[in-house]
């Protein structure tokens, strides 16, 4: 039986995980927004943040921030590489939804192979950003990991809205999101639009990869679970919300570490799929009503 | 029997605004508007007419590049790309859709600052705003408002409003007055007048026959994607006379 007085523990902890589900999540909408497109290589931003970094803390011993943020950088100019080389030409040609995430599934295992010819198949991890004992808050233990990957997640959420509210580009993805037609007719430019909203997918990917690393590891292969919870959280938020994604996230991600207390790791998975099925019979347009097309 | 008028052309000397040669459209293996010749002289108001599926708003949707076309469309001699609307309309040819096309959950301000997505002088942008507040006070008061919430004829007012930010060289319009009272139908079809007397060059599609002959300067008749009479509204001075044309 669950020893129940850990569960403000594992909340905890599942916040944190649900900090990067969301994320991830948010990456899925901003994607569909501007295109319709579900990008099922969103597992490989997720995957290649953590192993960027991982590569420039070895190789070239860069500290871990400057490290984290050029691998940030490195991976939203491969997700325009990605919308450029593979979404671009089959967008042109008014390929189906279902050649769309053929094509991007072929993409993630594509990049999952490479990853793995050139950084090999053993787990890596990264230290943690703040090596301090954990703080103990109420009978709970909060690492100062915890407390990174919820404040950067939130930071980044913030940025998000700000730049969708207040800049003329996210209004304009806003615009495209809505009706990209009527976007076309006043000149915006819908494909560079699409390229910005991969840029920022594959940004927030591997940010999400890059907090989460050093509380476990990371692989050529850890992308695939990371993006199915990510796109569990873009549903249960109501596909194409980016905050309802956020916030899909922490709940998949809250469920998800009480299963693992009540049942077992065994169960996390099954929690995952459950909240998944829950919802797509009681509540299909999500938490917030998916987005309107 | 339709009677094609021999009109004075008033561009003699100078390239039209907007021209089209050869104009045509397809929906996949249906050419849904066959070859066309139209153009639109410096400070014209062209009125399109015809019943529904004639063609009309496959017209303008060619001339944005919206479907896909073949022929040549030209802004004062210049050929435009011929199937990117991004270009077209960043050139000038502006078109306010069939259905509006408003940007529903965002507010009457942001809507207006997209239509002028290309325009990076502030003061310009400032004076376009305050030109459109003058011509659809109602919008002054509604700033804030979420756009989807207005009513058929304000939504109108903000679509056109918002094709305006963009300084048009040309407005393409399509039945702007679909779904609307006669009484908000006459008032924008009124502010159109008023745009085109201040010279701005402007196609009108409508089903609204008797109205849009009221301001317009010529008409071209449009019926199972061809044009079947150009006609010059002075010359019609009976609804049973247009009522002809639609059924010739
Ligand atoms: N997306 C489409 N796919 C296939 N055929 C289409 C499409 N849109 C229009 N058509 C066809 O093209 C023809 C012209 O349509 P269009 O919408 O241009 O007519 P319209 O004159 O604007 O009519 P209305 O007054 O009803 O708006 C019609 O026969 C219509 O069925
Ligand atoms: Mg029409």
């Amino acid at each position: 039986m669950a020893d129940f007085s850990y569960i403000p523990q594992v909340l905890v902890s599942g916040l944190g995980i649900g900090c990067v589900y969301g994320l991830i999540g948010i990456g899925f909408c901003v994607i569909y927004n501007a295109s319709g497109i579900v990008n099922f290589a969103q597992g490989a931003f997720v995957m290649l943040g953590g192993m960027i970094t991982h590569g420039l803390l070895q190789r070239y011993g860069l500290p871990l921030l400057p490290a984290a943020l050029i691998a940030i950088a490195v991976v939203a100019l491969l997700g325009v590489v990605l919308e450029r080389v593979v979404v671009r030409p089959l967008w042109d040609r008014k390929a189906t939804m279902f050649t769309m995430i053929l094509a991007t599934l072929a993409a993630q295992i594509v990049i999952e192979r490479l990853t793995l010819i050139v950084g090999g198949d053993q787990p890596k991890t990264l230290p943690v950003f703040t090596d301090l004992p954990p703080l103990q808050i109420g009978g709970v233990a909060v690492s100062f990991q915890l407390l990174w990957i919820v404040g950067a997640s939130l930071l980044a959420v913030g940025a998000l809205a700000a730049f969708f509210r207040l800049t003329r580009t996210g209004k304009a993805m806003r615009a495209c999101a809505i009706n990209r037609e009527a976007a076309a007719l006043q000149g915006i430019p819908v494909s560079r639009m699409l390229a910005a909203a991969f840029a920022i997918s594959a940004g927030l990917g591997a940010m999400a990869g890059i907090l989460i690393t050093p509380t476990q590891y990371t692989a050529f292969n850890v992308g695939v679970p990371f993006a199915i919870s990510g796109f569990i959280a873009a549903i249960v938020g109501g596909f194409g919300r980016p905050f309802g994604a956020f916030l899909g996230g922490l709940m998949l991600g809250l469920v998800q570490s009480l299963a693992i207390l009540g049942f077992g790791a065994g169960w996390k998975t099954v929690a995952a799929l459950s909240v998944l099925l829950l919802f797509l019979f009681i509540r299909p347009s999500g938490l917030l009503g998916a987005a309107t097309k | 029997m339709s009677v094609v008028h021999a009109l004075p052309d008033a561009t003699s000397g100078t390239a039209p605004v907007l021209e089209a040669r050869a104009l045509a459209a397809r929906y996949g293996h249906v050419e849904a508007l066959h070859p066309i010749d139209l153009h639109v002289a410096e400070g014209e108001l062209v009125a399109v007419l015809g019943p529904n599926g004639a063609g009309k708003s496959t017209l303008l949707r060619a001339i944005l590049g919206l479907v896909s076309n073949s022929g040549t469309v030209s802004l004062r001699g210049t050929p435009l790309p011929r199937q990117n609307p991004v270009a077209v309309a960043s050139r000038g040819v502006v078109l306010v859709p069939e259905g509006r096309g408003i940007f529903g959950p965002m507010s009457v301000a942001e809507n207006l600052e997209l239509g002028a997505y290309r325009l990076r002088d502030r003061a310009e942008f400032a004076r376009r705003r305050e030109r459109v507040m003058t011509l659809f006070p109602r919008l002054k008061e509604r700033l804030t408002q979420v756009a989807g919430s207005m009513s058929g004829g304000e939504q109108q007012m903000l679509a056109i409003g918002r094709a305006l930010m963009a300084g048009p060289q040309v407005l393409l319009l399509d039945e702007p007055s679909l779904g609307l009272a006669p009484r908000v139908t006459e008032e924008i079809l009124a502010t159109l007048g008023t745009l085109n007397g201040e010279g701005l060059s402007i196609i009108l599609v409508e089903q609204k026959a008797p109205l849009a002959l009221e301001l317009a300067n010529r008409a071209y008749l449009l019926s199972v994607g061809r044009i079947v009479a150009t006609l010059d509204p002075r010359e019609i001075t009976s609804y049973d006379e247009l009522a002809q044309h639609y059924f010739a």
